[in-house]
């Protein structure tokens, strides 16, 4: 029997990896007074595609269903989470998902994701706690060789505004931005009328990096009090980091997302040692808005695939087997609460092979 | 660790490596590679592959940076990021058919090894064709009657001419470009950034 392209079957080791990560990622938003929010797998295609959301239906697992509506997989947490919330009248601001996400592409159909959304939350406090939940989350896997990268939609959406950009354009030059693709974005904003913009842009490229960036923008931003204002917010976020003690934080100034929801501050982790991408997310207040609400949000991310396969498993624990038999078979589950620490097998024949760290006898009803 | 280089294989490989040693790198372990598809020099670790597959390595973080044409990008639109133009490699992608023919009233076919760049060319037309997919050699097409017309890059126009074809409509122009790894531009971007640098032609935007 054959699975379809991108499924696939887990076992064993990985599977625990697996636990585990969700298990630390659990405990650290307990501890942080998240509340846990699940929304079904089966949605309307409509929640995932309309113009606010705007994902590709194509990239959807859909199918009809008996009145003729599209329905899908469950395409994304943060756009499921924000239809949820809003049909309910809450004041919690902190809550945390996990699960699988339903998406065609490169690296299959279905991927794990734990992750966090906060509402109603003052803009920076709800930036600082969403970054902080993600750094306490990596120490508490062990994982100290990542870097963080911040962005921010408000520079490229500042700088093309008075292209007056129709959508398929907007579009063009968002992909082009996207791609760091120069000589594209520089074709695409030229041909709508401004050379400058167009250097800018092309310029805004090149600006990934450390600090010096930010003071590099701070110079040729400065009589421009909206660009200086989110130069400023970004320094105070990286500085907030590096007292935080995480040693490698970068700013993207070009960075843009594909998604049209993001409205502010972007944040990506890269884990140095594979260069995996291990959490993403950011402000989108604006995905609030279909629901004629204007709330803050912001959030992130991790995904459990990638952090499963880099986190250390578990040591493997004592294997201990009772041979027993069906007179003994009972006391030999009695035992079992005098190995809790341990892995404990009941047979009925002696093991031929010498697997076990610890071989119990009870045949007799005599442990030898 | 060097920063890694992924070469498509070919004519491509050969430009690039002039173009390298313009900008002063010694290529003599590039030269005489004989049939080794790795080498490595005193700086970097270059790779040789298909130009689809240099987008592969460079996608999946093997290869820090890529050489590849632009018509492989636009065809496969690898995850990547697509940098800035090389200064060689040119060509354009065109259609072509038989020299003297009409097309004919009805739905068009075309014959292509960019299956994907045709489809889109003519869907921004709003023109529907069906599509047969070569590998090679796609001049063939039209003339053997398997289709009306092809899509496919032309350079000098030799070819098309020696077999009969003539260009009906350029519609994009390519050159090499330079590729990068999305995680490595940022994490390796101390080593990586100076070759970025070097490797770009300003004038060339």
């Amino acid at each position: 029997m054959f699975l379809p392209a991108g499924s696939q079957d887990q076992i064993g080791e990985k599977l625990n990896d697996q636990a585990k990560v969700n298990q630390i990622f659990r405990n650290v938003v307990l501890r942080r007074n998240y509340v846990a929010i699940e929304t079904p797998v089966v949605e309307y295609a409509q929640t995932f595609t309309n113009p606010s959301v705007g994902m590709e239906a194509n990239k959807l697992l859909k199918w009809f269903d008996g009145e003729g509506e599209i329905e899908v997989l469950r395409a994304d947490w943060t756009t499921a989470i924000a239809r949820a919330l809003m049909t309910k009248e809450t004041t919690q601001s902190k809550w945390f998902y996990q699960g699988s996400v339903f998406q065609k592409n490169e690296s299959g159909i279905e991927s794990q994701q734990a992750g966090i959304e906060i509402i109603l939350m003052d803009v920076l406090l709800g930036e600082m706690e969403t970054l902080f939940t993600a750094v306490d989350v990596l120490k508490e896997l062990s994982i100290q060789d990542y870097l963080i990268e911040l962005g921010h939609t408000g520079i490229f959406d500042y700088l093309i505004e008075p292209l007056l950009l129709n959508q398929a354009d907007e579009e063009k030059l968002r992909s082009a931005m996207d791609e760091k693709n120069e000589d594209l974005v520089y074709r695409i904003a030229s041909a709508n009328g401004n050379d400058q913009i167009a250097n800018q842009l092309v310029g805004l490229i090149q600006a990934y990096g450390g600090r010096d960036i930010l003071a590099d923008y701070r110079n040729k931003w400065q009589a421009n009090p909206e660009l200086l204002a989110i130069i400023d917010h970004l320094e105070k976020l990286i500085t907030s980091l590096k007292e935080l003690g995480v040693d490698d934080v970068i700013v993207d100034l070009g960075s843009v997302r594909q998604l049209r929801y993001y409205s502010g501050t972007m944040f990506s982790g890269y884990l140095k040692q594979t260069g995996d991408i291990c959490f993403s997310g950011g402000r989108y207040d604006r995905l609030y808005n279909q629901f004629e609400k204007n709330i803050s949000a912001v959030g992130l991310a991790f995904y459990v695939d990638v952090l499963t396969k880099i986190i250390k498993s578990d040591r493997k624990k004592r294997l201990v087997c009772i041979v027993a038999s069906p007179e003994t078979h009972v006391k030999a589950e009695q035992m079992r609460s005098e190995f809790l620490d341990a892995q404990v097998d009941i047979v009925y024949q002696r093991p031929t092979e010498n697997q076990y760290d610890e071989i119990i006898n009870l045949v007799d009803g005599v442990q030898l | 660790m060097k920063p890694v280089i992924a070469l498509t294989k070919g004519r491509l490989e050969n430009q690039f490596l002039t173009f390298f040693q313009s900008l002063d790198f010694e290529i003599k372990p590039l030269t005489e590679k004989g049939r080794k598809l790795r080498v490595e020099t005193d700086q970097f670790e270059f790779i040789f592959a298909k130009g689809v597959d240099v987008t592969t390595y460079v996608q999946h973080g093997i290869a820090d940076l890529g050489v590849v044409g632009g018509d492989i990008l636009a065809e496969f639109q690898p995850d990547v990021y697509d940098l800035f133009p090389l200064p060689f490699g040119q060509c354009r992608m065109a259609v072509a058919k038989e020299k003297g023919k009409q097309w004919p009233e009805e739905k068009k076919t075309i014959a292509s090894k960019y299956t994907n760049i045709t489809k889109a060319f003519f869907k921004e037309k709003g023109e529907s064709v069906d599509i047969i997919k070569l590998e090679g050699s796609v001049e063939l097409a039209p003339i053997l009657d398997l289709a009306d017309g092809i899509v496919d890059i032309v350079e000098t126009g030799t070819t098309l001419k020696e077999n009969g074809l003539i260009v009906d409509e350029e519609f994009l122009h390519f050159s090499a470009r330079l590729i990068a790894n999305r995680s490595a531009l940022k994490i390796k971007r101390k080593t990586l950034r100076p070759i970025i640098d070097l490797l770009k032609q300003k004038e060339e935007l």
